[in-house]
């Protein structure tokens, strides 16, 4: 079971800022994003411009293999717009 | 030479409050310095009737990436002293400063590069969104 943090756009679609979800321990990040979008459809509208933060670091929606703990944060993050 | 990162405790500001340079500037002032480079971004009304901007932040992880920033360019130029980075957050008026860095190093050459190099990569890679 991970925690799943909405920011900006993706906080609109899906309606939450916040949820715990639960996930396999092993899985890609693309396929952490498809399982998401199951759970908050809307999200598919912003899928070519985020990018997940996975225990704080940057990780891109591809093939790159996940090993997720008990409780570790996932983010979803739009194009920043800081400063 | 101690380095002092001021980020973690001054980062988050209440939006109430406004950010002050003078209160910066004092923050990484050292004897040891004789520069001090502040970076000040305002919102501005870029022709459209804009009375405020919102901020909205992922907290705990911008504070990670802030302070690897300032670790990592420490590395690069050791004899930078102090660095502190406030960034407004919740609702900013128009005209009020949004993100205030300042950096205090021995010669202004640093402290200017610092300064510069702290806000392209905050600019890039801080999870911070105008609302």
């Amino acid at each position: 079971q991970v925690s799943v943090l909405y920011f900006a756009r993706s906080a609109e679609l899906a309606g939450i800022r916040c949820e715990t979800l639960s996930m396999p321990r092993q899985i890609t990040s693309l396929q952490l994003w498809e399982e998401i979008v199951k759970v908050h459809p809307r999200l598919a509208d912003i899928r070519d411009q985020v990018v997940f933060a996975v225990r704080q670091e940057y990780v891109l929606l591809g093939d790159q293999l996940l090993v997720l703990q008990p409780g570790d944060e996932v983010a979803i993050i739009p194009p920043i717009s800081g400063g | 030479v101690n380095s002092l990162i001021n980020v973690p405790e001054d980062f988050i500001k209440p939006r109430s409050e406004k950010l002050s340079v003078g209160e910066m500037s004092e923050l990484v002032v050292s004897p040891y310095c004789g520069a001090v480079s502040l970076f000040l971004d305002e919102n501005n009304f870029e022709g459209k009737k804009v009375i405020h901007l919102e901020y909205e932040v992922y907290t705990s992880m911008a504070e990670t990436k802030i302070k690897k920033i300032c670790r990592d360019f420490r590395q690069k130029l050791p004899s930078v002293k102090h660095i502190t980075v406030h960034h407004r957050l919740g609702v900013v008026p128009v005209t009020e400063a949004n993100v205030i860095i300042a950096v205090s190093s021995p010669h202004s050459a640093e402290s200017l590069e610092a300064v510069m190099y702290c806000i392209n990569t905050l600019k890039a890679s801080i999870p911070i969104w105008k609302k």
